[in-house]
């Protein structure tokens, strides 16, 4: 203990005297702290594994999950922060790694990510949140499409439908069909705040991507207030109609019997929606994936990233843990392992999705963000923390939630109200 | 010198205790009035904090319901706790029974049964569809998802738990009257409604007042219930202020506004408790000049 | 207890009636933890296909051995265990020291008046409005300073700290209604501080520390925001592990396992509640909250 101690004082007075950690650091034994809400489930799973491979070359890892709410996790950042003992890196995701990054001097993981040639590979948008003022900070882990369809094989039966509709008038289209067919519920949901900020980001986004850029991810006020906006919030409004009106505050896989069942028909979810209709026992003929609808005929992929910020630490184990984990999570082998786990796609655009492992659903997400990317119709989640700060995200969300539950708001009120929360969350 | 351990043994822990209470919420006031966001700063801002948390609905919205819910859930249980006293004291067969039966709810943390409530409340799964599928197929029981509705699904859930507490400290009071009393009352010829109305009841004041000090207390810092239960929906229609402070201190990240949410909160309390302190000190006044 | 003469006082239709309300309310308190064991004794499987209420088909008395000692959070797979024996060594101590530190606040407040007491007992009272999500930052600031972040002796200062607003109250006003002349005695003999409170004021405790060491070890036990935020991995308390088994978002919750691991944390403080019950009904009878 002693020594190990000793030594961290060492290099770490080293290390602050020459940024390049050089071969002093390179010899101390790598090792990683760590926190996360990943304590079970797939994400366990995942995050397990990641840290088998850690061991395997020759690491030690520390993770110590915080289940709970994100909030809990962040509860505990803060105090581990404020205890001056953070961990060498956390969970955390979309701007919070910019406003974070303020508060505590992180690692600059610039020349690991150089050397791995790793930016030209990742979303621009994505790369950006993960370089605050320039310099990496954070790396990507996994990628999830919030705009994902999934259609009930046997609602479809029932309406007598076999065509995967690929507009939102197509998507109304099916619904009054399965309405007619006597479907109850043409959409499937859950109750959760999230749920009611992904219906409505899928839509703007398929819609208009580049308005879901400049009125979302860049809080541009005519773009607040464009008709787009207000056709999104319409839309919002026909879905809201389809749902069950009973879901209350549960979580969607709730509901998913009855979706399967074909009471239920479409359900606009993330792509991890598989894994939990695949662990519930259901098949994968029992439903159709598909990407959401969009108006211009184009790919749009509305995209959510869990990620690992690198706190600054003295020890020189734990910089060299450090840039272990950076190496890891950037490799492509890796992220094929940690995303067949968990059901998402490969942060990296350039893995081979041909080989075995992988689902359907991820293979056509996996390309889809690629051409997406391709013609800037990539945008960033609102309803999972991407587009905006949390104070930002919550206030907006305010505003969808209520317009769900709330049949007497009309669309030109919403798109009133959501230009107020933006202004009074700033 | 010979008084020093009980100096010691009275006076560190007790102020321990208050400095801690009037440490922290003098550090909380502080704090709203600076543009503290995901770390406490002390750059001073006045009152904008305060006016930012008072234009937003979830503010407008919790302030209104601290009032049904902290009215509803302190009356009803202080009704549900004197039903169930005022029964068992009936020479209750299985009296011990049910008396644990009526506590347990105490025991458990909502974080478990929170999620059990929302179940039983939904209509689609709990007691509205139980009551269809046997053929009242009219019968509707949908609070939870009704914006009106919900919060009183919170005072239900919350009368469960606490109703049993309520019960014991009222049960206890009942136990302690003086027979001699009711005896007294007997002879005059009152019978059962006008013995608890006008013998009985008047001597269980004390303890009422001390359930509801408790009950008060509940209601103010309930968190966990509606977390659990409604996630403050439908939309934002359950939100309480003891939501409002955590959400904006720990998820929107604006610990000054998270601040200024917790001082409002507790300015409305002593809007509550003072003008008790000053009857009650105007009472004794007036007794100790009569 | 042996006069009940207003139940004599009830027809014998009366008392029928009594015992049909207050048994059917007693079986209708009982529904939310009997879903609670219903759920504990049924597959994942069986719960994500159908509802989450029903009876279950296959008895799958095996969640409860994989929650005990099976389950994994993150990489260790240790089940329930290890996280109950940490509860506990937080929840005991701070039980214990802070009814002891509230008995002896107490009674300094009430039997042994001081100057500034009402002051003191004022301000300590009015902590148990303060919400301890309010409390979180200011305590992280005091626990670092004190050096014992992330240790289970933090949370217990926090507990005890934290606890004496409860203690102190329950016994406080518990031993207000303790005569006077009592005192007077002792103090003739020339006991002291301490003396007086073993010989005399320990003695006639035993009902109103029940209620507090009740009310302590539930409230301490079910806590999880301080255990989580000030703890780390191994040693979080058994509400962090129950939430952990609730995957939230990528899976299906294992309901089942999840079920019988609320069933088994919340076995202490329903035993708690089983035989302190009992005595709590006695010390309130005794006249312990006024």
């Amino acid at each position: 203990m002693m020594s190990v101690h000793r030594r961290s004082v060492l290099a770490g007075a080293v290390g602050l005297m020459a940024a390049p950690l050089g071969a002093r650091a390179q010899a101390a034994k790598p090792r990683l702290t760590a926190i996360s809400q990943w304590s079970a489930g797939s994400d366990g799973a995942a995050i397990t594994a990641l840290g088998k491979k850690f061991e395997e070359r020759g690491g030690v890892w520390q993770h110590s999950p915080v289940p709970g709410f994100t909030t809990d996790m962040m509860n505990k950042l803060r105090a581990q922060i404020i205890s001056g003992d953070p961990p060498a890196c956390s969970q955390l995701k979309g701007p919070e790694i910019a406003a974070w990054s303020k508060i505590a001097p992180t690692v600059n993981l610039d020349a690991t990510v150089a050397a791995a040639g790793y930016e030209k590979v990742v979303a621009p948008d994505l790369a950006r949140l993960h370089k605050p003022g320039g310099k990496w900070s954070a790396l990507p882990l996994q990628v999830y499409r919030t705009n994902t369809l999934f259609l009930s094989k046997r609602a479809m039966d029932k309406a007598k439908a076999d065509k995967i509709p690929t507009t939102w008038a197509q998507f109304n289209e099916l619904g009054e069909k399965m309405k007619a067919a006597g479907v109850p519920y043409p959409v499937a949901n859950g109750g959760a705040r999230a749920d009611d900020g992904q219906k409505f980001e899928a839509v703007l986004a398929g819609i208009s991507p580049s308005v879901y850029r400049k009125a979302i991810m860049e809080l541009d006020d005519k773009a607040l207030a464009s008709p787009e906006v207000r056709a999104a919030f319409a839309q919002l409004r026909k879905i809201a109609d389809w749902m069950d009106p009973n879901t209350a505050a549960q979580h969607f896989s709730v509901f998913l019997p009855r979706f399967v069942a074909g009471e239920m028909g479409m359900l606009i979810q993330g792509g991890w929606a598989q894994g939990v209709l695949l662990n519930g026992g259901f098949k994968l003929d029992d439903f159709i994936i598909a990407p959401g609808p969009t108006d211009n005929g184009k790919p749009v992929f509305v995209l959510n990233a869990d990620a690992f910020i690198f706190w600054q630490r003295k020890e020189a184990d734990l910089q060299a843990g450090q840039k272990l984990m950076a190496e890891l999570v950037m490799m492509p082998e890796i992220q094929t392992m940690y995303s067949q786990i968990t059901g998402s796609i490969p942060v990296r655009t350039d893995v081979n999705l041909s080989g075995a492992g992988w689902s359907a659903g991820q293979v056509e997400a996996a390309r889809t963000l690629k051409e997406a990317v391709a013609i800037n119709q990539s945008v960033l989640s609102l309803a999972h923390n991407m587009a905006q700060e949390n104070g930002i995200t919550a206030a907006m969300i305010d505003v969808l939630t209520e317009f769900v539950k709330n049949k007497a708001i009309t669309p030109d009120q919403a798109v009133k109200r959501l230009g107020e929360a933006v202004a009074s969350a700033r | 010198m010979r008084r020093a351990p009980e100096l010691l043994v009275i006076w560190v822990p007790l102020l321990l205790a208050a400095a801690h209470i009037v440490v922290f919420t003098a550090w909380t006031v502080w704090i709203s009035f600076t543009a503290s966001t995901l770390m406490p700063v002390s750059e001073f801002v006045g009152l904008r904090n305060y006016t930012s948390v008072l234009a937003t609905r979830n503010w407008k919205i919790a302030f209104d319901n601290l009032f049904i819910f902290g009215g509803g859930f302190v009356a009803f249980t202080m009704l549900t706790g004197l039903l169930l006293a005022i029964l068992i004291d009936q020479r209750i067969r299985g009296e011990n029974v049910l008396r644990s039966i009526f506590l347990y709810p105490m025991a458990v943390s909502f974080v478990v049964t929170g999620v059990v409530w929302s179940w039983l409340l939904n209509p689609g799964m709990g007691v509205q569809k139980l009551v269809n599928d046997l053929g009242w197929a009219g019968f509707r029981f949908d609070w939870i998802v009704d914006r009106e509705m919900a919060i009183w699904t919170i005072v239900l859930a919350g009368v469960w738990q606490a109703a049993g507490f309520a019960m014991a400290l009222l049960l206890a009071g009942l136990r302690s009257v003086e027979p001699d009393l009711i005896k007294a009352a007997q002879i005059d010829g009152a019978g059962p409604l006008r013995m608890y109305t006008r013998v009985i009841l008047p001597t269980l004041w004390p303890i009422m007042v001390a359930v509801l000090v408790i009950l008060l207390q509940m209601a103010i810092t309930t968190f966990d219930l509606v977390r659990a239960l409604t996630g403050g929906g439908p939309g934002i229609a359950t939100q309480l202020p003891a939501l409002v402070v955590y959400d904006f201190m720990f998820q929107r990240g604006q610990i000054g506004r998270g601040a200024a949410a917790a001082v409002l909160m507790l300015l409305t309390l002593l809007g509550v408790l003072v003008p008790h302190a000053l009857f009650k000190y105007a009472r004794r006044r007036r007794a100790a000049n009569a | 207890m042996l006069e009940r003469a207003t139940s004599d006082t009830m027809p014998a239709w009366g008392r029928l009636l009594a015992h049909v309300v207050v048994w059917a309310l007693g079986l209708a308190f009982l529904v939310p933890f009997l879903v609670v064991v219903l759920n504990s004794l049924r597959t994942a499987q069986e719960i994500a296909q159908g509802s989450m209420i029903g009876w279950p088909e296959n008895w799958a008395f095996l969640n409860y051995s994989e929650a005990w000692s099976e389950f994994c959070v993150a990489q260790t797979c240790t089940g329930l265990q290890p996280f109950m024996w940490n509860s506990a060594a937080v929840t005991i101590p701070a039980t214990i020291v802070s009814t002891l530190l509230g008995a002896v606040a107490g009674y300094a407040i009430s039997l042994w008046r001081f100057r500034g007491d009402t002051w003191i007992f004022g301000l300590v009272t009015l902590g148990i409005f303060l919400p301890q999500q309010v409390r979180l930052i200011p305590w992280t600031f005091v626990l670092r300073d004190i050096g014992l972040i992330n240790t289970l002796t933090g949370l217990v200062v926090i507990h005890t700290i934290q606890g004496m607003s409860f203690t102190t109250l329950f016994c406080r006003n518990y031993y207000v209604s303790i005569p006077q002349d009592l005192m007077k005695a002792a103090r003739i003999d020339g006991a002291g501080f301490f003396r007086t409170f073993f010989r005399i004021v320990l003695p006639l405790s035993p009902p109103i520390l029940i209620v507090t060491v009740i009310w302590q070890f539930t409230h301490i036990w079910n806590e999880f925001l301080y255990g989580v935020t000030f703890t780390n991995g191994s040693q979080q308390p058994v509400t962090a592990a129950l939430i952990g088994l609730n995957a939230a978002i990528a899976d299906v919750p294992q309901y089942g396992v999840q079920s019988a691991a609320v069933v088994l944390a919340a076995l202490p403080t329903l035993l708690v509640y089983l035989f302190g019950g009992k005595y709590f009904l006695r010390g309130l009878t005794a006249g312990a909250v006024k």
